[in-house]
């Protein structure tokens, strides 16, 4: 079996701009005008008629995750929809090797008289699932869309957001073995987003191959590990995953100098003392460790932040809070013990990381590394702080003591 | 051509479940909120045979003649074929369209959505034989061996509709106005289609106009084989006035089974090579 799970070879897709003919009375001269003049060839474009995509030739290897990028209207969607084979290319071809899921607008197949269990079941069989795994997946589905006790009500009187939830939920339980994903992990309020983005990590770790078009570039970053970049229908570049964000950056006018493609000289690894998915109560702490190491000498600077609803809430560097870049020598690992006090108001805080060199290069990046619950506590609204410290250690040795930081917001 | 035929019958084969999942959801849609429930199974055939009724007696106060039991029965065995027909047709000439936001998103085979429409008719239909197995005794029917020619029947009606039914749901997808030519025929459709007359009574060039039809010889057969326990391998008339009129024609059947097949082979295969177009004309 070869390693390759989708091979494409220089498509082309032709659209009409404009209305089409669509009753039999438009058809007719249009037939007889056909008919005198000839058929023409796919490739040449008449008056009305635009590219879509031009000449796109990729290759995703088996178990990568491939961001495809660009601006509204580059031709994303019309790619996706020539992958599940909705469309087919004007010119070119392309084959793919696996089961294909897609997660794109995946209420479509709902019927709002319907029940949610009916409609798991129908749109279950509408992706592709077999019944009796419908039937084995059941209650993971219910469990997963967090719909519970409303799933004989008809989809109609759902929520919008119930309506997407459920209609994610059953999407994500396709396990397919090619995943595509077209900007739906935006669904719901940000506990379900929170989870969407554990189970996005969840397919990548099992070796699901995913191709994902999205607009939103940290999430690009966190999940894929190359991309491409789209403009106008052609691939404007490839490959290195910084180096095409970079690219969408510049193209859209947006430079983000950071972003300059990097061999990874240093590694970091992530934990957290109570796993990825923590419920705390306002006040405690969390413990996170990084831990780095660097085939070379490095002068790096491990940052840290906090998000709630997409925005920073608290950001932090090593150097920020010592006043100079961590120095790692070849070879050794250094780890950092970051502990974080939540005092803030109830509700879903996302934990990220990063890792940049002295000239602000980043090297690693990761969105939603931890998902942090925070319950609700009234003392909290006369004061609202995220505390940080500090702890290094080299090989197992504490070398520095604690460092800290206070930010506080308004609740 | 016949690799097209292969891949949709594969296809739809893998989808079977789709394909019941769908059928399941238009009968669910039809009883949901309905007022009347699976009464509305039995209503379209009775009125068929109601219409067919007035039509007949008006006839026999011309001709002087009187209503006989064995015309309702004849009446409402043709009348619940003509329904599955009209009913079938008329949910699968929509149902590309009406499911536009699943053909414009997600992939499986497009026949699936024409034919669940078609078994949704089929179990609203089969509520009615039901109903019809109930009554026809009263009527005078009584059992016959001919009954053994029936399921071929209904299955050269259900090839038949199968057929047009998938080249009516891809033409109005490319075409908005085939669903309202659809609607016209179908309502005029039934003076066409020997349901209130028998072809006999056209007289021997109007029977034979008549049996172009091919519903003529599938829906005749069933009113020869369950009401009058005729077998339809041998030709059958009649003498009226001392004319020798034709009621049956063995070859009949044969040209309706050969229509049923062509429109099913046929259809499928143009609905094979257009439905790459479909998402994007729909």
């Amino acid at each position: 079996m070869s390693d390759t799970a989708v091979l494409v070879d220089s498509v082309w897709k032709k659209f009409r701009r404009g209305e089409r003919h669509d009753s039999l009375r438009d058809l007719i001269p249009a037939a007889v005008g056909r008919l005198v003049r000839g058929p023409r060839p796919a490739s040449e474009l008449r008056e009305g008629d635009f590219w879509a995509l031009r000449d796109v030739s990729f290759e995703v290897k088996r178990g990568d995750a491939l961001g495809i990028i660009g601006h509204n209207g580059a031709g994303k969607s019309t790619l996706l929809k020539i992958l599940t084979k909705l469309l087919r290319p004007t010119l070119g071809s392309y084959v793919t090797h696996g089961r294909i899921g897609a997660l794109i607008e995946v209420t479509a197949g709902f019927h709002q008289d319907l029940t949610g269990r009916e409609n798991i079941f129908l749109n279950g069989a509408i992706i592709g699932m077999k019944r009796a795994d419908i039937q084995r997946r059941f209650d993971a589905i219910v469990d997963f869309s967090g719909v519970g006790e409303f799933i004989d009500t008809p989809v109609k009187r759902y929520s919008s957001g119930m309506n997407a939830r459920l209609g994610f939920s059953i999407a994500a339980h396709l396990e397919p073995e090619i995943l595509i994903i077209d900007e739906v992990l935006s669904v719901g309020d940000f506990t379900f987003q929170g989870k969407c983005i554990r189970w996005m990590q969840d397919v990548l770790e099992n070796g699901t191959t995913v191709i994902f078009v999205s607009h939103n570039m940290d999430a690009v970053l966190s999940l894929c590990n190359t991309a491409i970049l789209l403009n106008q229908g052609a691939i404007t570049a490839s490959g290195e995953l910084t180096n095409v964000v970079a690219e969408y950056y510049k193209s859209g006018g947006q430079w983000r100098p950071e972003l300059l493609a990097e061999p990874m000289a240093a590694t970091i690894d992530f934990s957290s003392s109570l796993g990825n998915q923590i419920v705390v109560n306002p006040g405690q702490r969390v413990e996170f460790t990084h831990t780095l190491t660097s085939s070379i000498e490095s002068e790096l600077t491990p940052g840290f932040f906090v998000r709630r609803g997409g925005k920073n809430v608290i950001e932090s560097t090593y150097a920020r809070m010592r006043g100079h870049p961590l120095h790692l020598r070849a070879g050794e690992v250094a780890s950092i013990d970051w502990s974080l006090s939540f005092n803030v108001p109830a509700g879903v805080y996302e934990v990220g990381y990063h890792i940049r060199d002295i000239e602000g290069r980043y090297h690693d990046h990761q969105n939603g590394a931890c998902i942090v619950t925070v319950g609700d506590d009234p003392r909290v609204k006369s004061e609202s702080y995220i505390g940080m410290k500090l702890d290094e250690r080299r090989d197992g040795e504490l070398v520095l003591g604690p460092a800290s930081q206070r930010t506080g917001r308004a609740p | 051509m016949f690799a097209d035929i292969k891949d949709a019958t594969i296809e739809v084969w893998q989808h079977r479940e789709l394909l019941e999942q769908l059928t399941r959801r238009d009968i669910k849609l039809r009883y949901k909120q309905a007022a009347m429930g699976l009464a509305w199974a039995v209503f379209m055939p009775c009125l068929i045979v109601l219409s067919g009724l007035i039509v007949r007696y008006a006839m026999a106060q011309i001709s002087g003649a009187t209503l006989k039991q064995s015309d309702i029965a004849n009446i409402a065995v043709k009348g619940v074929g003509w329904a599955f027909f009209v009913g079938a047709l008329g949910f699968a000439t929509a149902s590309l369209v009406g499911n536009s936001n699943l053909v414009t998103k997600i992939y499986f085979p497009r026949e699936v959505l024409p034919l669940s429409s078609v078994g949704a008719q089929s179990f609203d239909t089969s509520i009615g034989l039901l109903t019809l197995i109930v009554v026809l005794p009263f009527l005078g029917v009584r059992l016959h061996p001919s009954l053994a020619w029936v399921p071929l029947l209904l299955l050269l009606l259900l090839l038949f509709t199968t057929g047009v039914s998938l080249f009516l749901s891809c033409a109005n997808l490319f075409f908005r106005d085939v669903k309202y030519i659809v609607q016209v025929v179908l309502m005029f459709g039934i003076f066409f289609t020997p349901i209130f007359f028998e072809p006999s009574m056209l007289g021997p060039r109007g029977a034979q106009l008549a049996m172009l039809n091919p519903l003529t010889g599938i829906l005749e057969g069933l009113r020869l084989t369950v009401v009058e326990g005729r077998s339809l391998l041998h030709p059958i008339s009649v003498v009226v006035k001392g004319v020798e009129r034709p009621v049956w024609e063995p070859l009949e059947l044969v040209y309706s089974a050969v229509c049923a097949v062509a429109a099913v082979l046929g259809s499928a295969m143009m609905f094979r090579r257009l439905q790459h177009l479909f998402a994007e004309y729909v």
